[in-house]
C-alpha cells in the first residue's frame, strides 16, 4: 500500500493510475459537495470529472506545504465558480424540488437537513467556507488558502455564517444578519 | 463541539453521495488521455553548463579582438578638407525661377482678372456718364 505522497510523486511522474488511486478517498466528498453547488446530479458529476482532470493536468504545481485536499477543494470550488458563471439563468432559479439534486440525496428525516438552509441563506464563498470547516474539518488557514481568501476574512465569515445558521436552526428571525 | 457544529456535520453525512462504477470508469478513462503539464521546467530555462559560459566569453572577446584588427588594417586615407568648394558641391542645384514661376502662376492670373475687370468698370462708368 502506497502512501499518500508516495501516489502524488507517481502522479507527477506522469502515471494517471496512481493519481486515480490518489483521489479515491476524496472522490466521494468532492462529489457532495459539487452536489450542493450544481443544478443537476449529472452537472456535479461532470464537473467532479472536471476537477480531477485539471487537478492531474496541473499536479505538478501542487505545493507539498498544503494539504493535498486543501488543494483539491481550491480546483473544486474553482470549477463550480465557473459552472455557475457559466449560467445565463440564475443557479437558484433552475433548482426545483423535484429535481434538486442536494434534496435527492438527503436522506428522509424529521428536520430540514441544515445545509439546505445554509445554500439558501449563504452566499456561495461563506457557504464553502462553512462546508470546508464543518463537514470536512478544515482548519481556518486552509480554508483561506481554499478559497484564496485571508485569514481573517475567513474567521470573519464563518462566524457571520454560524450566527446566520444558528438563528435558522433556532428559529429565530436572524436573516437580516445574514451575510451574502 | 457545539450543537451547530454537530448538527452541519450529521447533516453532511446524511447526504448520500457516492460516485458510480460507470463514473469511476469514465474518470479513470479521461485521466489517462491527459499527460500532466511540466509545471515550472517550461518557465525556467535549462541550466547552462560552465563551460557554456566561458565559450560564450571567449567567443565575444574574439569577436571584438578581429574587428579592432580589421580596423587597424585599413590604411589611413587623408582627411578631407572642407572647402568652400566642395560645400557648394555638395548642396543640390534648385531651379529657383521654376520654383517661383510655379509659385506665382496663379497669382499672376488673378491680378490679370481683377486687372481685367477695373479696365470694363472704368468704360462702363465713362459709357454711363457720356465721356
Amino acid at each position: 500500500m502506497k502512501t499518500e505522497t508516495q501516489l502524488i510523486v507517481a502522479a507527477q511522474g506522469g502515471s494517471a493510475d496512481a493519481f486515480a488511486d490518489l483521489v479515491q478517498l476524496y472522490r466521494d466528498r468532492l462529489l457532495r459537495f459539487l452536489l450542493t453547488r450544481c443544478a443537476s446530479y449529472a452537472d456535479a458529476e461532470d464537473a467532479l470529472q472536471d476537477t480531477l482532470i485539471n487537478a492531474y493536468r496541473y499536479i505538478n504545481s501542487y505545493d507539498p506545504r498544503w494539504r493535498f485536499s486543501t488543494w483539491l477543494y481550491r480546483i473544486a470550488i474553482r470549477n463550480a465558480g465557473k459552472l455557475h458563471t457559466a449560467d445565463v439563468v440564475e443557479l437558484g432559479d433552475l433548482r426545483d424540488e423535484e429535481n434538486d439534486p442536494l434534496l435527492q440525496c438527503i436522506s428522509d428525516s424529521e428536520t430540514e437537513n441544515l445545509w439546505i438552509s445554509a445554500r439558501r441563506l449563504l452566499n456561495d464563498e461563506v457557504f464553502a467556507a462553512m462546508w470546508l470547516r464543518y463537514a470536512e474539518d478544515l482548519s481556518v488557514n486552509d480554508i483561506s488558502t481554499a478559497l484564496d481568501r485571508s485569514v481573517s476574512w475567513t474567521k470573519v465569515n464563518l462566524m457571520r455564517g454560524r450566527q446566520t445558521l444558528d438563528a435558522a436552526m433556532n428559529g429565530t428571525d436572524n436573516e437580516s444578519k445574514a451575510y451574502g | 463541539m457545539d450543537k451547530l457544529a454537530n448538527r452541519l456535520r450529521r447533516d453532511a453525512e446524511n447526504i448520500d453521495a457516492k460516485v458510480s462504477d460507470e463514473l469511476d470508469r469514465r474518470i479513470r478513462a479521461s485521466l489517462h488521455g491527459v499527460t500532466p503539464v511540466s509545471g515550472q521546467q517550461a518557465a525556467v530555462p535549462p541550466a547552462r553548463s560552465r563551460g557554456f559560459w566561458w565559450a560564450s566569453s571567449l567567443t565575444g572577446i574574439a569577436a571584438a579582438a578581429a574587428v579592432i584588427a580589421i580596423v587597424n588594417s585599413q590604411p589611413e586615407a587623408p582627411p578631407q578638407q572642407a572647402t568652400p568648394a566642395n560645400v557648394l558641391a555638395a548642396v543640390p542645384k534648385i531651379d529657383w525661377k521654376a520654383e517661383s514661376a510655379m509659385m506665382t502662376a496663379q497669382l499672376q492670373q488673378e491680378l490679370d482678372a481683377l486687372q481685367s475687370d477695373i479696365k470694363k468698370a472704368e468704360k462702363r462708368v465713362k459709357d454711363d456718364i457720356g465721356l
